[in-house]
């Protein structure tokens, strides 16, 4: 196979071998000789629009993102198109190669009999119940707080994206590689990038993933005023639809309700102008019946089994707004620094199943004794709950609908302590070490303090020293910071 | 859980002897473990083979993918189009799940159809039993510069054309038809039959794609 080679846009040397190894809806894909990077050509004429839309790809949006403060952060959040390149009249975008963590190691169950070892790993292959218990090797599923980290991430990639004024126009499980293992996703397939009054999009999307009001309207000519089309606000749409199916491995509008005896019209009513959440609390005219699912779906393919009430009141507020409210009302789904700040307030309201089931991790559900909702198996031990205030003014603090759960291994970090610390890319190298863990010593929980200057035990009412401890009994009450923005914990004992 | 049925039909004359039936061989292979590798083909496709000479039979009936093992075929008599056209009607028919009142049924069936040669019986009364039967994109393929494309473009609107029925090119055909299966993105501006399921991908060198 002979190796071609070209000087790029920038300057730079590219070469890549002369073998289409992928197609998509757009480009066709050929790989660099040492696979650092692919190349993917166009197959349409270049338009000048798409050029100057990749250059601008490649240079400006590109050092914005990566060459800012906080750049490094984003680096395994996107694979960005580092080049633009022209070959036989056709233009193509350089773009590197993904992360390791991106492709299968075990692949699938029985010595990997689908052979998928070393491919990519879509997640597709995730956000399904029954590819996930029939197929995939255990040691490929990573467990729920994997999943919720996923959430997180591809939450503030949007999130990033959304704020320099891009929109994606193609998320999709395609489109964004996860790696359960790790918590990682990444997206790719940014070439498409849309810019709201320069660059229109080429794609309406992946099924699945498209707005309702993008299929309601897809028959009409593109110039029609009355046509939609992607935008950041269906992207809001899409990152919603993405969440909820890792976290809960179905779609959240298809359901058993029939909208036409024609598929190819139901399915463009269902998913379109008459798409209905299968979760619905009032309508429950698309419930999911299990019967019409694989055996191997269940429990995850069935809401009633697996309710999404089970992510915590935080993101059901959310997945309210997504699929209900803002279902047909662009305007009102959630943005991604919504999810994003739920997604990271929940993660710490997660606790570990004590029968260290297949999931592992679960929300706690604010009763007096948890019980895990995979497995069944309630939590053993005592659990204590740091309920978080912060002061607006001086001396009234306010609840800020964050809690922290105490387990074997949680730490305390800074932006529990401090209000005005946030955990993403502005996160300061000082602020990502921990300040205190939580140890379990002759029967009781403590906190041991390794950073926090101005800790105090109210109720005692002493401090408490760096190197020193507090016992974390029901309604303790400790103030972590005396900052600016210092948290109060109010403590809750739940468990047994 | 919605399928999404997929009719292979596959001319087995005995002009196919040799490179071409090996070739197809070799691409019911590649077409299965591309499908096996897939996790929207895994989770929704299911495949049917329906070869035909002198007549035509259902060799393999609708099977989901992981199940499907591919079948013996061997290349000898005439070219049954017709009986081809009449058989994966009366699959259809009996297979494709209904959507009822309050049940949804599968995805309208993909009909491929191969063949390198001209009908040997009568096809236009089982094309209207064909019709009848409610298949959704149907793609024909004629194999090399024998195939009768008259026929063929009355039969689907996608005519796929190999320009020689040699192992790349059938291996080619076959690479484009699991291209076909799987999803992918969606174009802005789409044809009317592309609205439920995306674009066809582009065919591949040595194969034409023409929409009558």
């Amino acid at each position: 196979m002979s190796t071609v080679n070209l000087t790029a846009d920038s300057g730079r040397e590219i070469a890549f071998l002369d073998e289409v190894k992928a197609s998509g809806a757009m480009k066709d894909i050929y790989f660099s000789p040492d696979r650092s990077y692919v190349v993917g050509f166009f197959r349409d004429p270049p338009a000048n629009a798409l050029k100057d839309r990749l250059r601008d790809i490649v240079t400006r949006y590109r050092e914005n993102l990566f060459e800012k403060e906080g750049g490094t952060f984003w680096r395994s959040h996107f694979c960005w198109p580092t080049d633009t390149v022209t070959h036989n009249g056709r233009i193509g975008v350089v773009v590197p190669f993904y992360e390791k963590a991106f492709f299968f190691e075990h692949g699938s169950k029985n010595n990997d009999m689908l052979k998928i070892r070393g491919k990519d790993k879509e997640g597709k292959w995730f956000a399904s119940a029954s590819n996930r218990e029939k197929f995939l090797d255990p040691r490929e599923k990573g467990n729920w707080l994997t999943h919720m980290r996923i959430c997180l991430s591809i939450a503030r990639a949007v999130r990033r994206l959304h704020m320099a004024g891009l929109a994606h126009s193609d998320l999709s499980y395609k489109n964004v590689l996860v790696d359960p293992t790790t918590g990682k996703a990444c997206i790719i397939d940014i070439d498409g990038l849309v810019v709201p009054g320069k660059y229109p999009p080429d794609v309406v999307g992946t099924p699945d993933f498209i707005a309702p009001e993008v299929i309601a309207t897809q028959s009409l000519s593109r110039d029609d005023p009355k046509r939609v089309l992607p935008s950041r606000t269906t992207d809001r749409h899409a990152l919603a639809v993405l969440i909820y199916m890792y976290l809960f491995y179905r779609h959240p509008l298809r359901g058993r309700k029939v909208f036409d005896q024609d598929p190819t019209k139901d399915e463009e009513l269902g998913m379109g102008r008459q798409a209905l959440f299968v979760e619905h609390p009032r309508d429950t005219s698309n419930r999911v019946n299990p019967d019409d699912l694989r055996l191997q779906a269940l429990p995850w393919g069935d809401p009633a089994q697996r309710p999404y009430t089970m992510a915590g009141p935080l993101l059901v507020d959310l997945f309210n707004r997504a699929f209900i409210d803002g279902l047909h009302a662009p305007e009102k789904r959630p943005s991604p620094a919504d999810w994003e700040s739920a997604l990271v307030r929940t993660l710490d309201m997660v606790q570990p199943c004590s029968a260290k089931c297949e999931m592992g991790w679960y929300v706690f559900d604010n009763s007096r004794l948890p019980v895990c909702p995979h497995c069944g198996t309630p939590y053993r031990g005592e659990l204590p709950v740091l309920n978080l205030y912060s002061s607006r003014t001086a001396g009234n603090y306010l609840p800020d609908n964050h809690r922290l759960m105490v387990w074997d291994g949680q730490s305390l970090f800074p932006w529990h302590a401090n209000r005005t610390v946030y955990p993403n890319e502005h996160l300061e190298e000082r602020h990502k070490r921990r300040v205190g863990y939580f140890q379990f010593h002759a029967g009781d929980w403590y906190l041991v303090n390794e950073a926090l200057p101005g800790m105090r035990d109210l109720t005692g009412k002493r401090d408490v020293p760096v190197g020193g401890n507090v016992k974390l009994a029901e309604g303790a009450q400790i103030l972590l910071s005396s900052e600016d923005g210092g948290r109060l914990v109010q403590v809750q004992m739940a468990g047994s | 859980m919605r399928r999404l049925p997929i009719y292979l039909l596959l001319d087995t004359s005995v002009s196919m002897t040799g490179e071409p039936i090996n070739a197809v061989r070799d691409g019911l292979d590649l077409l299965v473990s591309t499908l096996r590798q897939d996790p929207y083909a895994l989770e929704t496709a299911f495949l049917s083979v329906i070869t035909f000479s002198s007549v035509a039979k259902q060799i393999v009936p609708l099977t989901e993918v992981t199940e499907f093992r591919a079948p013996h075929i061997e290349a000898n008599g005439a070219t049954a189009l017709g009986d081809a056209l009449k058989t994966v009607a009366r699959c259809i028919t009996t297979e494709v799940r209904k959507t009822t009142a309050d049940s949804k049924g599968d995805w309208k069936p993909l009909v491929f159809l191969m063949t390198d040669g001209m009908p040997t019986d009568s096809w236009e009364k089982p094309l209207q039993e064909f019709r009848a039967s409610k298949p959704g994109l149907t793609v024909c393929c004629a194999a090399g510069p024998r195939a009768d494309t008259t026929v063929l473009s009355k039969i689907s609107e996608v005519l796929v054309t190999l320009d020689t029925a040699d192992s790349a090119t059938i291996a080619a055909f076959f690479k484009w038809v699991s291209a076909s299966i799987t999803t992918s993105s969606r174009k802005i501006d789409l044809g009317k039959d592309d609205i439920s399921r995306g674009d066809l991908p582009p065919p591949p060198a040595g194969i034409s794609l023409s929409k009558t």
